[in-house]
């Protein structure tokens, strides 16, 4: 019996310590803003992530486990503008951990200053418009501009939380922001040939990359947000395709591709699979492989 | 002299030859000179070329990158995060209210059931959540249902928890609240996966389970493997009647809860839980000593939801059992009651829902349950349904269920279902 007690306080000693204090463990909702955090954070923080890639981020389940991870984080970073909103309470609320809970120097609202599209302008939103984020449209992330605002987020909540790395993280940042600068002159020169092309989307996580490559959305396969496509809706795009000589369809990984394929045999446009996150394909990476990985599917589909 | 004169005019011939030769080396020099120049000159002006070239490639690229910035109007200026959320952090002093409906058509062929061949708003849920303050949050679920004719409104849940706690894990709750006993007794009637609540639960804990007022402390306790655990423990008031006390009780129940989870990976989890309940019953009170009920209870759940195609597959298994110890009163030859007999009896239900589309699932599920009264008294119940989620916030159920009872005729019933919420209710625990 004595034995077994020692043992038991030998466990309850040793997991206390297996997490490391030397770095900052971060929790990150999306493998993006792993990515993202790991970029700046280097060897002093340990990075995870809720949702993984191949998932679709407005869809998570508040698992147990999770909340076993958010319990160990020093940092809980968010995409915010409501993305979470179906899971993030239940995780932090069962973690019981106070120090990622918000308003607190552990909870990172990844949004803060970033450009927004689609804030909703009418006076009243509700679920007749479908799954609007009443704060505005929250895929942000694919704008690669916008990723340099969240990557400054980033270095300053972690220069915070360990003021004798700042330099460090700084430093960090620099050359995230060089990187990105450089790919995006690679970008843009990529997507030039093909600025100004209409495109139809499956769901409007694409209006911020359209928007930053000069593409332009001509429809949606869903009637509205969240809303599954329907075969009246789906007619009213294959209109719409025909009449603007549409010629992909920009679709996410975790979408069933089956309305899709059948637009575009209606259409002759070729269905474009892309992943939206980091990890959503094995070429994903990180965050420069990801835009990498969309442009490169878009050029060629064109 | 002649001599020297041939030497000179010698001389000058050859003066001019050799001048030649000087020179010519020198031109030839030059020349290579020159040569190298000009291929320096070459190589300068084609790398200077090249760095110019590269310059107006990369002054049009950035031309590009600007005029696209400048050519998109749709683009909302820069937000400012503290402006954009303002609105919401005002809103959000009033707690977020939600209401929703339960209704349903129900046949049966029991003659005298009350909604027999009826439409029945069977109950509305008013739910309201905030943060009370930085250190806890409230929760509020009013029932609204319709009995005898009439409407009442009750409080099914209403308590505090208090999330920061000076022991690191630890979390507590105060108020009335669906006691911590294996799965299903958790649920409220809108969130079943089913129409109803499986016999197990009615026949032990009441119509929807034993929800009481009483405090609540939870603990993750902390293991080398990162695995969540949770101790919980409970002590509420002995006003169920189904299994303990009733209201007339001045006593106290107690309950303690362990629940294990783990991921088998990152789409297949596996929950296993263990409840025991233990408090006095009926028999136990005023003139005839104090007879004790425990329950005893397992509940394991197995949930699969691939992580590429989880919008459109998914599959849950959860399967609980119940043990129960009652010491009752009896009458005997209907004057006197005789304590200490106990009665043992158990139940347990095991379900199987399939989601085979992203908005239909289809589910089975077995009930075999004794009560806690009468051991001799069975029944077992097939379910066998379908649900069509119209939305997240909407769905339609169809459900056949037959009973077989060994103390009364068989029954078969039929229900439709339909439940709609309207507000932000906050999700249900995995």
């Amino acid at each position: 019996m004595r034995k077994m007690c020692i043992f038991l306080i030998m466990l309850l000693v040793l997991s206390s310590y297996a997490y490391g204090k030397d770095v900052i463990n971060v929790l990150t909702t999306t493998e993006d803003l792993k990515s993202i955090t790991e970029a700046i954070g280097g060897d002093k923080v340990r990075v995870d992530s809720l949702a993984r890639g191949l998932q679709d981020p407005h869809f998570v389940d508040a698992k147990p486990s999770f909340m076993m991870k958010a319990k160990n984080a020093d940092l809980f970073i968010r995409i915010g503008l409501e993305l979470e909103i179906g899971y993030e309470d239940l995780i932090i609320d069962g973690s019981r951990n106070q120090k990622i809970r918000i308003g607190n120097p552990g909870h990172l609202d990844a949004s803060e200053g970033v450009y927004l599209l689609e804030v909703p302008t009418t006076t009243k939103v509700d679920r007749s418009m479908g799954d609007v984020h009443p704060m505005g449209n929250p895929h942000y992330w694919l704008d690669p501009e916008n990723v340099k605002i969240v990557a400054r987020n980033i270095t300053n909540r972690l220069s915070e939380l360990s003021p004798e790395d700042t330099g460090y993280f700084q430093e960090n940042l620099k050359t995230f922001d060089k990187k990105m600068d450089e790919k995006m002159i690679e970008w843009n020169k990529k997507m030039a040939p093909f600025k100004g092309e209409k495109i139809a989307i499956y769901h409007r996580s694409w209006p911020y990359f359209v928007d930053r490559f000069g593409l332009a959305i001509a429809c949606e396969l869903e009637p509205k947000p969240g809303i599954p496509p329907s075969p009246g809706h789906l007619k009213e795009t294959i209109d719409i395709m025909k009449r603007d000589n549409i010629k992909i369809i920009l679709m996410e990984v975790f979408y069933d591709e089956k309305p899709a394929q059948f637009v575009a045999n209606q259409t002759g446009a070729k269905v474009v699979v892309v992943p939206n996150s980091v990890g959503g394909t094995k070429e994903a990476k990180d965050y420069f492989s990801l835009i990498d990985t969309i442009v490169d599917r878009i050029t060629e589909g064109f | 002299m002649k001599k020297a004169l041939i030497f000179l005019i010698i001389a000058f011939l050859f003066i001019p030859l050799a001048v030649t030769d000087a020179r010519g080396n020198e031109v030839a020099q030059l020349q290579q000179e020159m040569a190298a120049l000009r291929s320096q000159f070459s190589e300068m002006k084609m790398s200077y070329e090249t760095r110019i070239t590269q310059l107006e490639t990369k002054i049009e690229d950035l031309q590009k990158i600007y005029s696209i910035r400048a050519e998109k109007p749709q683009i909302a200026p820069p937000v400012q995060p503290q402006s954009t959320s303002l609105g919401r952090y005002f809103q959000s002093f009033n707690p977020d209210v939600s209401v929703i409906g339960d209704f349903t058509y129900h046949t049966t062929d029991k003659k005298n059931e009350e909604f027999r061949n009826q439409f029945q708003m069977r109950q509305t849920e008013l739910a309201f959540s905030a943060s009370v303050d930085p250190y806890a949050r409230g929760d509020f679920f009013f029932h609204v249902e319709q009995e005898n004719g009439s409407w009442h409104i009750g409080l099914c849940e209403g308590y505090l928890t208090l999330l920061t706690l000076p022991i690191e894990g630890l979390q507590a709750k105060a108020g009335k609240f669906k006691v911590e006993f294996g799965k299903a007794n958790k649920y409220h009637l809108h969130n079943l996966p089913w129409v109803d609540y499986p016999n197990m639960i009615t026949n032990y804990f009441g119509e929807e389970g034993m929800s009481e007022p009483g405090v609540s402390a939870s603990y993750l306790i902390p293991n080398p493997w990162n695995k969540y655990i949770e101790l919980t423990g409970q002590v509420v008031n002995n006003s169920n009647g189904a299994s303990f006390a009733g209201s007339d009780s001045k006593d106290l129940v107690y309950l303690g809860h362990l629940k294990t989870f783990f991921d088998l990976n990152e789409e297949s989890t596996v929950e296993l839980g263990s409840s025991l309940a233990a408090g006095s019953n009926n028999g136990g009170h005023g003139r005839f000593g104090k007879n004790m009920t425990t329950l005893e209870g397992v509940d394991l759940t197995y949930k699969w939801r691939p992580l590429q195609t989880g919008l459109y597959k998914s599959l849950a298994l959860q399967n609980e059992l119940l043990f129960s110890q009652k010491d009752r009163a009896y009458f005997d030859d209907g004057t006197d009651i005789i304590d200490g007999k106990r009665l043992n009896s158990w139940a347990a239900y095991s379900s199987l829902e399939y989601q085979f589309a992203k908005r239909w699932t289809a589910f089975g599920r077995y009930d075999f349950s004794e009560f806690p009264d009468y051991t001799k008294n069975r029944e077992n119940a097939y379910s066998l349904g379908l649900t069509f989620a119209q939305s997240e916030y909407c769905l339609w159920r169809l459900q056949f269920k037959r009973t077989n009872r060994n103390f009364d005729k068989d029954e078969n019933v039929v229900w439709l279902q339909c439940d709609f919420g309207l507000g932000p209710h906050r999700k249900h625990e995995y």
